[in-house]
């Protein structure tokens, strides 16, 4: 690896006139050397021979200045050693990735599937609830269904007569009823005060106006039959009226009480 | 002059044409550009001597080059490729630091 300066590092003055040593023409700095190397350019065998090295030179910089500044050839001069190390390290971390990944998916699945049996139960339990609802009068209901009105200028409609009323309105399949802005629900009862007709222990008066959802078609005819509840009313002098409607809505509610001894046995 | 040019072009060469390099001889082609390096300040220090010798260059040039690539091969052979390379950097570049030194003494006479 020895080169030229080396060996001539001994006794070398600091600056270049070496006091006639290299000829007799005036005194031949280094400065002066350069400039006459650099200009005017000259073909001579030590340029050209100096030319080819110096080409191989900055060939082999460029090429590795490349491929350092390089990203995606930030592994190109990596040793063998390192390669393997790399190469290891990123096995292991793709197995855990993959592991990570594997769980997830089985954590996702579990959740879908217990996230959508837990969603059917909930939908069918709250349709359940619907439909309890509207026989215990919780929830508001609506569909097909009549209106009865009854108007008694004499008072001859008793508690009795409402309760026919009623009977005959279920046996001919009402499923949600309403009296004044009174829920009728199972236990619904009619008395009568010294005053009318009370239902549930509110007082109703005249005109009893029924709101009934069922089929028009069978509701309908179950009041008008002959000997039925328009003709009984008529009897005693009042008036029944009874309108078909595609659209009743029965909003009077009850509140729901929690029974206190009964318990689901289920 | 001509010689400026060459290290010129062959700059340029290695930017354009994107020569692949062999992966054999990848790692040490740093190593081998250090010491290529460090013979031609070594070159430029004599030239300023005048005591530059063309033969004297190419010689020096080649086997700069061989031997870096050589310890270096040699130690990964031997496992200790990192740490030679290493080693070989350091000392080339103290060499080219005192070359430089001289240069500079020559070139602003300080």
């Amino acid at each position: 690896m020895n080169d030229e300066p080396d060996d001539e590092m001994n006794g070398q003055p600091d600056d270049g006139p070496d006091d006639g040593t290299r000829g007799a023409e005036p005194p031949m700095t280094g400065r002066r050397r350069l400039v006459a190397g650099l200009w005017p350019p000259r073909l001579s065998r030590a340029q050209l021979t100096v030319a080819v090295l110096l080409f191989g030179l900055g060939l082999g910089l460029a090429i590795q200045v490349r491929s350092t500044s390089d990203n995606s050839g930030a592994l190109r001069g990596a040793r063998q050693e390192d390669l393997v190390r790399i190469l290891t390290e990123l096995d292991n971390r793709g197995q855990r990735l993959q592991d990570e990944k594997r769980g997830l998916e089985t954590q996702r699945s579990d959740l879908e599937t217990s996230s959508d049996q837990a969603a059917e139960a909930l939908k069918q339990t709250r349709q359940k609830a619907q439909e309890l609802g509207v026989l215990a009068g919780t929830v508001p209901a609506e569909g097909p269904g009549i209106t009865l009105t009854i108007t008694d200028p004499h008072g001859g409609v008793e508690a009795d007569s409402l309760l026919d009323t009623l009977q005959e309105l279920r046996a001919a399949g009402a499923e949600a009823i309403q009296i004044n802005g009174i829920r009728v629900v199972a236990d619904t009862y009619f008395t009568e005060g010294t005053d009318g007709v009370q239902i549930d222990g509110h007082k109703v008066s005249q005109p009893y106006a029924f709101k009934v959802i069922g089929n028009p078609q069978d509701l309908e005819p179950a009041l008008n039959i002959p000997g039925g509840v328009v003709q009984t009313l008529e009897k005693e002098q009042a008036t029944a009226d009874v309108v078909r409607s595609q659209r009743i809505v029965v909003d009077a509610l009850r509140s729901s009480k929690q029974p206190d001894y009964a318990r689901s046995s289920q | 002059m001509i010689a400026v040019l060459g290290l010129v072009i062959g700059v340029m060469v290695g930017l354009v044409v994107r020569p692949v390099v062999p992966s054999g001889v990848e790692p040490y082609l740093p190593i081998a550009v250090v010491a290529a390096l460090d013979a031609v300040f070594g070159g430029l220090r004599a030239m300023l001597d005048g005591i530059f010798d063309d033969k004297v260059f190419v010689v020096s040039f080649l086997s700069n080059v061989v031997v870096a690539a050589l310890i270096v091969f040699l130690g990964d052979k031997l496992g200790v490729g990192s740490q030679l390379s290493t080693g070989v950097v350091v000392v080339l570049g103290i060499r080219i630091f005192s070359n430089a030194a001289a240069i500079r003494r020559h070139v602003f006479r300080a």
